[in-house]
This record gives C-alpha cells, structure tokens and sequence, in this order.
C-alpha cells in the first residue's frame, strides 16, 4: 500500500515538474501580456503588478491585426482545403494499393527542412510575379499541410476494412463511388485530426510567410515582428501579439484534443 | 443460366499459387460449398468469382459470359462477407437498398424489394436501426438482405457464419438451406468447417493447397474420399490413419498394422493385390468402431487402452491406444460406458474401412 502511494507521489511529481518546464513560457508571456514594459524588463522579476490593457490595445488598434487574422485565416484554410482535396485520394490510394514508396517519397518533403524550399520558391513565384500573393503562400503552406493529410489519413483508411468498399462494388459501384459514398463518411475522426493538425502547422508558420508575403498577404506571426524594431523591441506587444495568435490555435487544440493526441499517436507529425 | 465456370484459373502471389490450375463448374442453382483448411485458396477462388482479385491465367465464365475482365459492379453477384461489412453510417434500410440505388431504381421499388426481402429474413423490425444497434446473428440476416434485393444471377458467400456462436450458426446453417430453396439461385459457399459444407451443399469441393482435391455430394466425399487428405478433413472426429501394410496368409488378406492384424473384406482383395508387403495408410473412422459385440461376430476386433472419455451426452468419445497407435472411436453411449484405463475390445466395421497408398495419398480401396 505504502509502496503503491509512494509509486503515486513520484508520479504526480515528475508530471507537474515537466507540467511547469512546459507551461513556464506560455505562463510568462500571458502574465507580461498584461505589464507594462517597465514591469516586464523590472529586475527582479515583479510577480505583483497593476495589471494593464495597453498592450492588447495597441494590438487591435495601432496594428491591423484584423487583416494578418484574415490572412492566416484564408492561407491556412485554402492551404488544408486544397490539401484534403489532393491528399484523401492519394492516402486512400496508398493504404489500398500499398504504394510505399510514394508514402515514404511524401514523408520526405514533410522531413526536409522546410527552409532548403525558401530559394528555389523565392525565384520562381518573383519571377511569375506572386510574391505578396494568397497563391504563393497558400502553395507554400500547402507543403506543411499536404503530407500531415496524406500520411494521417493513409493510417486512418488502412483502419477500415477493405471489405467495405469491395462490398460496395459488389453491389454496384465504382471504385470511386464507393470512395466518396462508403469510406469518407466513415473517415470523419481522421479527417477532423488531419484538418486540425494541418491548421495549426499552417497557422504557426512563420518562415514561408516572412520571405513569402509583404503587407499585403502578412499573415499573424510575421505581425508579431511588428513590434520589434532596431531602437527596441516592445516586449508587451510582443507578447500581447503572440497571445492573440495563440488563443485560435489553443482553442481548436481543446476542441478537438481527442484527435490530436491520436493524430500525434499515429506518428504521423514532427513535432 | 447462372452456372459459374472455372477453367484453368491460377492466382499467384509472387512465386506462391493460391489457386492452382482450379477447373470447376458450378451448375445452374447448385449449391456448392468450397471447402478447405485455411490458406487453401478457397476464398481467393470466390474473390476472383466476383471480381475482386484478378486471376493470374485462366478463365471464368458466370452463365456464357467471360467475366475476366470485368468489374464486379458488372458481373451480377452479390457477396456475404466474413464480417458481414455492413456499411456503419447507414441504417439497415439503406444498406439493404444501396446496390438497388446505385442502379437508379425508384425509391419506392427500392422500398418494395427491402421489405420483401427483410420479410423473408424476418428483420422488419431493425429496418431503422444502424448496424452497431445489432446483434451478430441480425447483423448477419441483413448482410444476406443486402445480397438478395438484388435478385442476382449467383450468390457468393464468404464464411458468413464464422462469426456467430454454436446455436446461432445452427439455425443459420438451415435458413440460409431453406432460402436457397425459395430463391432458386446459384450460391457459392465458402467455408472451413466441413459439418457447413456436409449440411448444406448439394455438392462439395473440397481444396488443399491451392488445388483442387475431390467434387462430390456430401455423402459421397464422405464414403469415397478421393485421397487422404479429404477422408481427414471430412467427418468429426477426423478418420484415424494408421501405417500399415497389407499382407496374404492362408489365401486371406489382412491389413498389418504392427500392433494389430485385421482381415480385409473380400471386396478389398482386387484393389489391395498390387500392394502386397507394400506400406499402405490404413483408415478407419470413429463412428466405425464400436465396443466388441460377441453376438455380431465381424471376427476384426482389437485390443486397446482407454485414455480419455468424452461424453457428449447421447454419444461418447474415446481416445484409445493400440500398441504404438492412437485413435478415437465414437460410439453411442452405452449404459455403464468405458472407464479411463479399461483395456476395451473394439469392433471395426471393416467394409466402411479405407485403405490409402503411402507415397501418393491417393485412396486404393
């Protein structure tokens, strides 16, 4: 009994230890969301402040945070859009048809450091004329959201058994058909990890948006460079800006955590 | 015309043949069971039937048309898989229904057939439920729904029954008899349990290996199996097999098995000639040996020891052994049966006996 409770200690210790290393910058950077940028540089570190807004006003209002929102909005959701579009055919056809080669081919651009792509797509979308456009960024992004796509939901259709569309084209249908009429209502769990997973990568993305797009496609965490500058760097902005771009990523993560823990199970996804 | 036709159809894996050379006709509104252990190609045969594996060479014809080429979509059969793959987001009605919407019938024919056929299957009630909402045994009555609204030319059925408990597959066995009487359609039936295949078939094929082994009536594979292998595959408990030789002593042929000697029929006698002193398998099935009776006289008996009693009730089995060889004999239970450890004189009923050749496994008598 006493070795079980001790076992149960020791348990909950190492959980609210790594608990702490992880949840320490998140809860830094929400409390100095919230001081002034005498309090955040104050040494030491002030725990007890009169909290202020003036970060998250200049945010709203000085910055047209509203427009990089829509921006990462329209990149990330056309990105996963068009990415499910490509990639739930092509997943379905490599778990049926077993095509490992082309799955490990996919896997490889996902593991491919996303920078080695940056020259090569800084020279052809200038010279096509689409630097500062929806299509170059959302082609971009579509590199980060196509392969979680297709390797998650390769791993979801090979879950479902093949008799399920064999007894579908026994009955009547194409291969198609049954595709579409069987196997995607069935695929819902994997699509909705897929979908969110793919978001958020594209969400967070910083870098194909910071050599990618300007003032006109700037998507939420190139805004955040805004508040940095060669004078100073506005730490509460900063800090208020990096808030306002987590809350839709943390909240999606909270609606749907079932189904990206299972994704992340799946181990489909470089962290 | 719904026969099947099978000819010289050969699926490979690799340097594997599943299915190798199979020729076979199913007739018109037979119902054929294939029948094997597991890996012998029997559901990779039905597969190929419906189209959904491509044979490696060969042909197959459903009624006069070559079928090798062509979709299953095309091909008129409905299928009962293993584990019934009923659609989970639609409910039993719309299972039932799809392969009739994809032909674009009227809903309200489509509505007709369901019923009908649900009427037959006695499943009216769960017409509204999803299949998670069902048991196995109504899970399994709606997979058939689903193959018979469509009135197709053959049925395939894929050990539709592996999946139910003892009692249930009893009365599935019958059902699926009676409805292949009322439709009148072809069925092919796959399965590895031979009491599914001797109940149910009006003939049997029996596969090993990828090959084809016998084609017969029930009873027929039963008292003439064409080869060791079908003589143990058929029948519960399986046929003993004993090394043996056959010998002449005194112008009388006798089956020497080592431990014990017992005279051959006189029938036997033409057909055991060519194996004097050769080494043979000597086969006897349990339920044609019985406690030694001194009133019947058959003069072949032998001796041997108890080691288990099964009692099942209105029959028992005993495993026994005779000198080095084991075997179990199945016997109506008498009243005061054999305890563990009797030495126990058998009767065996030596014209039901079987004789095989060592080497080829081809039945001689």
């Amino acid at each position: 009994m006493n070795k079980k409770l001790l076992s149960n200690i020791l348990f909950y210790l190492i959980v609210i230890a790594i608990a702490c290393i992880v949840l320490f910058p998140f809860l830094w950077m929400l409390v100095s969301s919230f001081k002034t940028q005498v309090d955040i540089i104050s040494w030491p570190p002030k725990f007890f402040f009169t909290p202020t807004l003036q970060n998250y006003q200049k945010v709203f209002e000085e910055q047209d945070f509203l427009k990089y929102f829509l921006n990462s909005t329209i990149v990330g959701v056309v990105a996963v859009g068009f990415s499910l579009v490509l990639g739930l055919p092509a997943a379905y056809s490599i778990a049926r048809f077993t095509q490992k080669k082309l799955s490990v081919f996919i896997l490889l651009a996902r593991l491919m450091p996303g920078i080695s792509f940056l020259v090569p797509w800084y020279i052809v979308f200038s010279r096509l004329n689409l630097m500062d456009s929806y299509l170059a960024l959302i082609l971009s992004h579509m590199l980060i959201a196509l392969p979680i796509v297709v390797w998650i939901m390769s791993t979801y259709f090979n879950t479902i058994p093949r008799e399920m569309e064999e007894s579908a084209m026994v009955d009547g249908a194409t291969r198609q058909y049954a595709f579409f009429a069987i196997i995607l209502p069935l695929s819902g769990p994997g699509i909705i990890t897929a979908t969110t997973l793919s978001f958020i990568f594209s969400w967070n993305n910083f870098m194909f948006s910071q050599v990618l797009s300007m003032e006109k496609t700037k998507t939420l965490p190139i805004a955040v460079y805004n508040f940095l500058s060669y004078a100073e760097v506005d730490w509460g902005g900063v800090m208020a800006a990096a808030v306002a771009i987590m809350t839709p990523a943390i909240i999606l993560t909270m609606i749907f955590q079932k189904y990206v823990v299972k994704g992340l199970t799946m181990g489909a996804v470089k962290g | 015309m719904s026969n099947v036709i099978l000819k010289n159809v050969v699926k490979r894996y690799g340097s594997v043949a599943a299915v190798d050379d199979l020729s076979i006709e199913i007739r018109d509104q037979e119902f054929a069971v294939l029948v094997g252990s597991s890996g012998c190609g029997k559901t990779t045969a039905l597969r190929m039937i419906a189209g959904l594996e491509t044979a490696t060479s060969g042909d197959i014809f459903i009624g006069d048309t070559c079928v090798n080429d062509m979709p299953p979509k095309d091909r008129d059969i409905a299928m009962v898989f293993q584990n019934y793959a009923l659609y989970p987001h639609m409910n039993v009605r719309d299972n039932m229904g799809f392969g009739l919407k994809i032909r674009q019938m009227s809903k309200k024919d489509i509505d007709a057939r369901v019923e009908e056929a649900a009427d037959i299957l006695g499943i009216q009630a769960l017409l509204a439920r999803k299949p998670k909402e069902l048991s196995g045994g109504q899970r399994q009555r709606v997979a058939v729904g689903r193959a018979i609204v469509r009135k197709p030319k053959v049925f395939l059925f894929d050990e539709p029954l592996s999946n139910l408990d003892a009692k249930l597959r009893v009365a599935m066995r019958a059902e699926i008899s009676k409805l292949h009487r009322r439709l009148g359609a072809t069925i092919i039936y796959v399965t590895h349990d031979q009491v599914e295949a001797m109940t149910m078939a009006d003939r049997i094929f029996i596969m090993h290996n990828g090959a084809l082994q016998q084609i017969g009536a029930p009873m027929e594979v039963y008292r003439q199996p064409a080869n060791r292998f079908v003589a143990g595959f058929i029948g519960s408990p399986a046929m003993n097999f004993i090394d043996a030789k056959v010998a002449l002593e005194d112008g009388a042929m006798f089956i020497d098995a080592g431990g014990f000697r017992v005279r051959a029929p006189e029938t036997f006698r033409s057909r055991l000639e060519p194996y004097l002193d050769r080494p043979v398998i000597f086969g006897v099935r349990p339920e044609d040996m019985s406690l030694h009776d001194a009133t019947a006289g058959t003069g072949n008996s032998i001796k041997a020891h108890a080691d288990v009693v099964e009692t099942l009730g209105s029959e028992i089995f005993v495993h026994l052994t005779c000198e080095a060889h084991s075997l179990v004999a199945r016997m109506e239970a008498p009243d005061s049966p054999p305890m563990v450890g009797d030495m126990l004189e058998i009767d065996l009923k030596m014209a039901k006996t079987h004789v095989f050749d060592r080497e080829t496994s081809q039945t001689i008598v």
